[in-house]
C-alpha cells in the first residue's frame, strides 16, 4: 500500500465530510425559511387578510392562529365595517372545519368577541353551586371580556347597540348576582 | 253495531286530533319564572300600607324636629348653655325627639315584620327560581330576553339606588311594576326581584338597627331633658330615621333603561351561543 493509494480512499471521506456538513447547513436554512414564512405583516383589506391568514393556516403554521387572529382583530379596528362580524364568523368556521382550532374554541373566541352574551357566564350546573362561590371571579372574567367586546363589536364591526347591551347584561348580572347568591348563602344557614 | 263502533273510533280519533292541534298552536312559553306569587305580591302591598301610616304619623313631627333644629342653629344656641331662650328651645326639641322615638317604637315593629315578610319570601323565590332552577347560561338568556326585549316605549325599570322617593311610594312603585310587568316579559322580572331583595335586605338592618338604637337613645334623651342638651346621636336618629322613611339625596342613575333599538336585522352567526 503506497501513499497515493490511500490517497483515493481520504479524498472520497473528505467528499462525503463536505457533503454532510453542506446538508446540514442547508438543512438549517430550510429550518429558518419555514419560521419566516410563517410570519405575516397584515395591513390590507381584511378579506385579503383572512385569505393570507388561512393560506399559512393551510401549510404548517397552526401554532400561530393567536397570533394571526390579535392581527387580524387589528386590521378589522383599521376597517371597521359592520360586516366584519361575518367575516370573522365564516373564518373561525372554515378554520374549525379544517381542524386548526376546536369548534369549542371557534364558538368561544367568536362570542367573546362578537356576542352580546359572555362567555364567562356559561355553565350546566345551577347557579347557587357553579357560579356563587366564585362570583368575583366570574364577574372579572365578564368585565374583561366586555373590553374584549368593545374591541370587536364597537371598533371592528361598528354594532353600538350590541356593545350596549352587553354592557347593560353584565350591570344586570352583578346585581341578580348579588341577590341571587345572597339568597342561596341565606339558604345554607 | 259495527257503525256504531266506527261512529265512537272516529269520536275518539277526533278527539285525539283537536288535542294534539291544540298543544301544537299553543304558545311556546318555556319555562315559567314564579318570582312573583301572589303571596309575595300580598307582602310587598302590605308593606307599603304599613309604610304609610307610618310616615303620616311621623312627618309632622319631623318636621316640627326641623323647624326646632333651624331655629336652635340660627339662634346661634349652640355652646349658649346659661341662655334661657336657648335652653327652652333645646328643651322642646328634646321633647319632640321623644315624641318622635315613641312613634318609632310604637310602629317599627310592624314595619320590621313587614320587610322581613317581604324579604324572606323573595329571597325563597330567588333562590329557588334564579339560584337552583337556572343555570349560569339559561339565567343570562333570561336577562338578555329583558334587554331586548324592552323598548323604549315601556316604563324604564326602576332599580337600586333610585333615592329620594318615600318608602311607601317605592312599594308603591315595586307593587306596580310588579303587577304591570306580571303578564308581559317575565325576564325583566329577574331584575325587578333582585333589586327589591336587596333594598328589602338593606332597610332591614337599617330598622333593626335603629331600633337598637332606639332604646339606648330614648333613656339619654329622658336624662338630658332635665338639662335641655342636644346631643350629636339626637342628629344621627333623626337622620336615620329620615333615610329610612323618606329616602336619602338623589344622585345615582338607574342601572337599567331602555336599550337603543337596532334598526336592520342583525347578523346571526352559526357560532353564536
Amino acid at each position: 500500500m503506497t501513499f497515493n493509494n490511500l490517497q483515493k480512499p481520504l479524498k472520497a471521506v473528505s467528499l462525503a465530510i463536505i457533503v454532510l456538513a453542506t446538508s446540514v447547513l442547508l438543512a438549517a436554512c430550510t429550518t429558518t425559511q419555514t419560521a419566516y414564512t410563517c410570519s405575516v405583516s397584515l395591513k390590507s383589506s381584511l378579506a385579503s387578510s383572512i385569505r393570507a391568514v388561512e393560506s399559512k393556516l393551510s401549510n404548517g403554521c397552526e401554532y400561530s392562529f393567536d397570533n394571526y387572529f390579535a392581527q387580524l382583530l387589528d386590521v378589522a379596528a383599521n376597517n371597521p365595517d359592520p360586516d366584519n362580524k361575518r367575516q370573522f364568523s365564516d373564518f373561525l368556521v372554515r378554520v374549525s372545519d379544517q381542524g386548526v382550532i376546536s369548534k369549542r374554541q371557534a364558538k368561544s373566541t367568536y362570542n367573546r368577541y362578537f356576542n352580546v352574551k359572555f362567555v364567562s357566564l356559561t355553565g350546566d350546573y345551577n347557579t347557587c353551586s357553579q357560579t356563587c362561590p366564585v362570583r368575583s371571579r366570574v364577574l372579572a372574567e365578564m368585565q374583561s371580556e366586555l373590553l374584549d367586546k368593545e374591541l370587536g363589536l364597537v371598533r371592528a364591526s361598528e354594532d353600538n347597540t350590541s356593545y350596549y347591551r352587553a354592557d347593560l347584561l353584565l350591570k344586570e348580572a352583578q346585581l341578580v348576582l348579588e341577590a341571587t347568591c345572597r339568597a342561596c348563602e341565606a339558604g345554607n344557614l | 253495531m259495527k257503525s256504531k263502533s266506527k261512529l265512537i273510533i272516529v269520536c275518539i280519533a277526533g278527539c285525539i286530533a283537536t288535542l294534539i292541534t291544540t298543544s301544537a298552536l299553543a304558545k311556546p312559553t318555556g319555562p315559567v319564572m314564579r318570582l312573583f306569587p301572589t303571596t309575595v305580591l300580598e307582602d310587598i302591598r302590605e308593606t307599603s300600607e304599613v309604610a304609610e301610616e307610618m310616615e303620616n304619623n311621623i312627618q309632622d313631627v319631623i318636621t316640627r324636629l326641623d323647624l326646632q333644629q333651624q331655629l336652635f342653629n340660627e339662634s346661634q344656641c349652640a355652646g349658649a348653655d346659661e341662655d334661657p331662650g336657648c335652653e327652652r328651645i333645646a328643651k322642646q326639641l328634646g321633647a319632640t325627639y321623644l315624641e318622635m322615638l315613641n312613634i318609632m317604637t310604637t310602629r317599627l315593629p310592624d314595619m320590621e315584620r313587614a320587610v322581613t315578610n317581604t324579604r324572606n319570601s323573595l329571597e325563597k323565590r330567588l333562590r329557588v327560581e334564579l339560584g337552583q332552577k337556572s343555570t349560569p347560561t339559561s339565567l343570562q338568556n333570561i336577562l338578555l330576553g329583558s334587554v331586548s326585549k324592552i323598548t323604549a316605549e315601556d316604563d324604564p325599570i326602576v332599580l337600586r339606588g333610585r333615592s329620594g322617593i318615600r318608602l311607601s311610594d317605592r312599594f308603591k312603585q315595586y307593587y306596580k311594576l310588579v303587577a304591570t310587568r306580571q303578564n308581559g316579559a317575565n325576564q325583566s322580572l329577574a331584575v325587578i326581584a333582585s333589586d327589591i331583595y336587596l333594598d328589602m335586605d338593606e332597610a332591614s338592618r337599617l330598622i333593626a338597627a335603629t331600633q337598637e338604637e332606639i332604646s339606648r337613645a330614648t333613656l339619654m334623651e329622658q336624662l338630658n331633658q332635665s338639662f335641655g342638651q342636644i346631643t350629636p346621636e339626637m342628629t344621627e336618629v333623626v337622620n336615620g330615621v329620615k333615610s329610612i322613611l323618606f329616602g336619602e339625596a338623589p344622585g345615582e342613575t338607574p342601572i337599567a333603561s331602555a336599550p337603543l333599538l337596532a334598526d336592520e336585522t342583525p347578523f346571526v352567526s352559526p357560532l353564536e351561543i
